[in-house]
């Protein structure tokens, strides 16, 4: 290897430069400011859902998915637990809990499932291209023209939500809830499911709105409700909401942290990473090192002179 | 009695079908055998006035009374209000403000007298009144309840939601009434006489194969039924002696 | 004085390499599935667990794997241990095949192969896998511009083209020529730039699950665990460029670079040392040993991996006599190689759990040909190129050295 210190130095630092120029790393502050201050949200009263399952039927007709095994119609659909997969956005699910009716028969409580649209999403921070995205309207927006197939943001989803197109070999996609990206954009749009149900067990507003319905719910009936609005402070705030008389952990939802799921990884990441800083330290420390360890060694030139 | 069995296994498949097929053939035959001499023109008048309301929308209420339910249930009861101060006994339960949204049922039938002699308490449904005092104490419920989620009124249900929620919770806590959407929602059934496609006098399986040509889903139904599946002794049949062992899925013919 | 790396020019075909092919063909037949069927038809991947053998083997093990490469050039071209010369040639290619495939396993594992490009348009500066891909692409071709001096080594000044591409000779020559005058002056930029590129992306690996903490089992999950991952592949690496050498020089019926590859162990025993403490500090400071005991299969994996693949082989390196012999010393290595191995596994796989739906997870037989395939292509390749190419230095051994 034949080293000049001049040129040495003028190559590192036109890599340094090109680098920093690259690293054009935004710094987690400036990410925060990403989280919308006020997005849409759905609140769902969990008291209020009677399991009727339209909101599937409506999901499956706005998004265009596929005919499902068995009737929308079918009860027995609800006989087992299901999860959203990628002909299914949404799915009910019905839980008996223990309360009994004046019949002496199980009283069921239904559990509306989709997409959470996090206020800080782990799938978005996870994406490699930056597919998912959170908008200022609240959807976790995913742009199937960037998309790899990587399916990191299933990984990254604490809801276990985003489902795969599993059986198409070419251009598979990532499916799940679009929060009716484009309905809600216009003016006076809804989510298809918000709009079909009959109960209005989905109440469709501003996410600060809705956190003040719920609390009102809540203060209101004290023995219907339980203290407790899933979503308002789970994995940093959700723009979906449940309002429950029944303890969520009983109907089938996880403990999740306050705090965002992404939060350490991307910390770790612009801390070590915040322009390039620490790769460009490192490359000049290991030039340092080799710039003295060839003067100093003795048998380097012998060594080249063996190579050719 | 071997025949009305038979009859029998057919009737959830064919019904739909027997009633537009005899509704024909008593069209076909009106003119000739003419008794009733209905006139094609005429319509029920509490039907229509009932439409005419229903299309209705009256001017928002933005403000009500706060009152507890137990005061304005004992404060209507003073008023002497009741049963003979109502003055329509009948609605259609098909307001423009639902069906702009989502138009996948036919109007629901009301029977307003019917249930207020039930109830004999106005106040569970009329639960409130406007703030307005020039207004009458009880209004319909889409003079409040419009549509669904207004800014204005985040906490305020809407019109569709208002109507299931009193209806539901009622019937499901007086166990009366429907309790499934189609007992209380006629479904917007598309009409048949178009569809159904049958030669000039078709045998009977040629009505069960056209049938089953847009609802596989019927038959499929029926296979899994006991009028299907069902082998054996029939209950009561001859001197009412279990003699005669049958089951569609095994003796008859026809088999779909 | 230590020979110079020289092609084997050896009997290609023995029966080993003709196994290797069959099972070569049987992923051929399995990926063939997988682009026909879709991923789904070939594997048990599942909503709940999008990530399995082909995440947890042919990409993150085979990066860890590859570490050999960086790690060697930096003790020989850094801080110029020159003595280590001999094994950086066959570590320099085990890296760089090892890389290539942890590309092409990622073709079959990610739905839209032929999108693989768009990381490089569409960035996203909050994502671990997006720092990761970026260095594995530049480090890939850093790799394959030190494996350059190889080829001209071989053919400068004996370029013969076959049939009508003879007529390119002259310029194939040239260029070779042009290579060498360039390449020998700015290596050191690239020798730089793979150390560089390999601290990044390794540690950037043991973060990629740091974006799921509900989902890792608390033995793994730390928030160190990017310096757990970078400091057992710098422990991994001078284990396994002792494994593949044995096993080549084995193979190849060569003699066993003892001389070299006894020292190499020594540093071992201060980095897998380091990577030891920093995974029992780990431990012991979150106080997460309370679930070591629990005996489910996630804690169980974890003894494994900590006892037969770090504690065990670190005694035996501790030992004079291990390093000396040739099997022992092996069979040390091969315990690190598959400790790391195992790691990688369980912090990608068994260390997965989804919270919602409990899902189990285990590799379908078209993931597993695929995986086998795919190790042994590179087994193949890595077979031929030092048949014909100037990479291994040890002499044949009859004749002794």
């Amino acid at each position: 290897m034949n080293l000049t210190r001049r040129g040495f130095f003028r190559i590192a630092g036109a890599a340094g430069a090109a680098g920093a120029a690259a690293a054009a790393s935004p710094s987690p502050e400036v990410r925060a400011a990403a989280v919308p201050d006020d997005p849409y949200g759905c609140l769902v009263d969990l008291t209020r859902c009677i399991g009727c399952r339209k909101c599937e039927q409506a999901c499956n007709r706005v998004n265009a998915l596929p005919e499902p095994e068995r009737s929308f119609e079918d009860p027995t659909v609800l006989n087992r637990l299901r999860r959203p997969d990628a002909r299914a956005f949404t799915v009910v699910n019905r839980y008996f809990p223990g309360r009994l009716d004046a019949g002496n028969q199980l009283v069921p409580t239904f559990v509306k499932i989709q997409c959470m649209h996090c206020q800080e999403p782990a799938c978005a921070s996870a994406c490699i291209v930056g597919a998912l995205t959170k908008k200022e309207n609240g959807t976790v927006h995913y742009d199937v023209s960037k998309c790899i197939g990587c399916r990191y943001c299933m990984v990254a989803c604490p809801f276990e939500i985003p489902a795969y197109e599993y059986h198409d070999p070419v251009t598979p996609r990532v499916m799940k809830c679009t929060y009716c990206y484009e309905r809600i954009s216009q003016a006076g749009g809804l989510p298809g499911c918000a709009e079909i149900c009959p109960t209005e067990a989905i109440t469709f507003g501003r996410r600060k709105t809705l956190l003040e319905v719920a609390r009102k719910r809540i203060r209101d009936n004290p023995v219907q409700y339980l203290d407790h609005i899933y979503g308002e402070r789970e994995v940093g705030g959700t723009s979906w909401m449940y309002i429950s008389g029944i303890a969520f952990g009983k109907l089938g939802f996880i403990d999740v942290p306050e705090t965002p799921t992404p939060r350490l990884s991307e910390k770790i990441q612009h801390t070590l990473f915040a322009y390039l800083w620490s790769p460009i330290l490192l490359y000049g420390l290991l030039g340092g090192i080799m710039w003295t360890s060839r003067k100093r060694g003795p048998h380097s030139e012998a060594e080249e002179g063996d190579r050719r | 009695m071997k025949k009305r069995i038979w009859f029998l296994g057919l009737v959830p498949v064919l019904a739909l079908l027997c009633l537009v097929v005899s509704a024909g053939r008593a069209a076909a035959a009106a003119p000739s055998g003419d008794e009733l001499a209905l006139d094609p023109a005429w319509k029920a008048p509490d039907q229509e006035a009932a439409r005419e309301r229903a299309r209705e929308v009256v001017p928002f209420v933005d403000a009500v009374v706060d009152e507890c339910q137990l005061c304005r249930q004992q404060r209507l009861r003073d008023m002497g209000l009741g049963v003979k101060d109502i003055v329509h006994s009948y609605f259609l339960l098909d307001s423009p403000v639902i069906k702009q949204r989502e138009d996948h049922y036919g109007p629901v039938r009301f029977m307003h007298t019917k249930h207020a002699a039930q109830i004999q308490d106005c106040a569970v449904c009329h639960h409130a009144r406007p703030a307005d005092k020039a207004a009458k104490e009880t209004v319909r419920c889409s003079a409040c309840h419009q549509e669904s989620f207004r800014a204005d009124t985040p906490d305020r249900l809407g019109l569709k939601a208002a109507y299931h929620q009193q209806c539901i919770a009622c019937h499901r806590d007086e166990a009366k009434g429907p309790m499934d959407c189609a007992g209380c929602h006629p479904k917007n059934v598309p009409d048949h006489k178009e569809l159904v496609k049958l030669p000039a006098n078709p045998q009977p399986w040629d009505v069960t194969a056209e049938c089953l040509r847009c609802h596989p889903g019927a038959g499929e139904d029926m296979l899994a039924s006991s009028h299907w599946l069902w082998r054996g002794h029939s209950a009561y049949t001859l001197d009412h002696q279990k003699k005669v062992i049958h089951g569609k899925g095994t003796t008859a013919i026809n088999n779909f | 004085m230590s020979h110079p790396p020289y092609a084997l020019k050896t009997r290609f075909w023995t029966p080993g390499v003709v196994v290797l092919a069959v099972l070569m063909a049987a992923g051929a037949a399995a990926i063939l599935a997988r682009f026909i069927g879709g991923i789904g038809y070939v594997s048990n991947l599942s909503t709940a667990r999008p990530w399995g053998l082909w995440i947890g083997v042919d990409v993150a093990s085979g990066v860890a794997l590859a570490a050999g490469g960086f790690t060697t050039a930096f003790l020989a071209h850094i801080v110029g241990r020159h003595y280590y010369e001999p094994v950086v040639r066959p570590a320099l290619l085990t890296a760089m095949l090892g890389y290539t495939f942890v590309v092409l396993g990622l073709l079959i594992d990610i739905g839209r192969s032929w999108a693989i490009w768009k990381p490089m348009i569409f960035w996203n500066f909050d994502s671990v896998l997006f720092e990761v891909a970026m260095c594995v692409m530049f480090y890939l071709n850093v790799l394959y511009i030190e494996f350059v001096p190889v080829v001209v080594e071989q053919f400068k000044g004996r370029v013969n083209l076959p049939g009508v591409l003879a007529g390119l000779n002259g310029l194939a020559e040239s260029l070779l020529n042009l290579a060498d005058r360039i390449l020998g002056r700015i290596m050191w930029i690239f020798v730089i730039a793979g150390v560089v590129l390999s601290c990044m992306h390794q540690s950037s690996l043991g973060s990629l699950m740091l974006v799921a903490p509900t989902k890792v089992h608390p033995l793994w999950y730390t928030p160190i665990l990017p310096l757990l991952f970078l400091t057992s592949a710098i422990a991994v690496g001078y284990p396994m460029v002792v494994f593949e050498t044995t096993l080549a020089t084995a193979s190849l019926k060569l003699d066993g670079e003892m001389r070299v590859l006894g020292p190499l162990t020594r540093i071992t025993i201060y980095l897998l040392g380091l990577y030891l403490a920093l995974k029992i500090g780990d431990m012991v400071v979150r106080g997460t040993y309370v679930h070591l005991l629990e005996g489910t299969a996630q804690t169980n994996a974890f003894l494994v991996e900590m006892i037969l693949g770090v504690i065990v082989p670190w005694l035996m390196l501790l030992s004079e006599r291990v390093r000396r012999n040739r099997r022992a010393l092996f069979a040390a290595c091969a315990l690190i190689v598959g400790g790391v191995l195992l790691n990688r596994v369980n912090v990608f796989v068994v260390a997965y759990k989804p919270p919602v739906s409990e899902a189990d997870y285990f590799p379908a037989v078209g993931e597993i040909l695929i995986t086998v395939g795919l190790i042994s292509t590179l087994m193949f390749i890595y077979r031929f190129l030092v048949t014909h190419l100037p990479v291994l230095s040890a002499p044949a051994r009859e004749v002794s050295a």
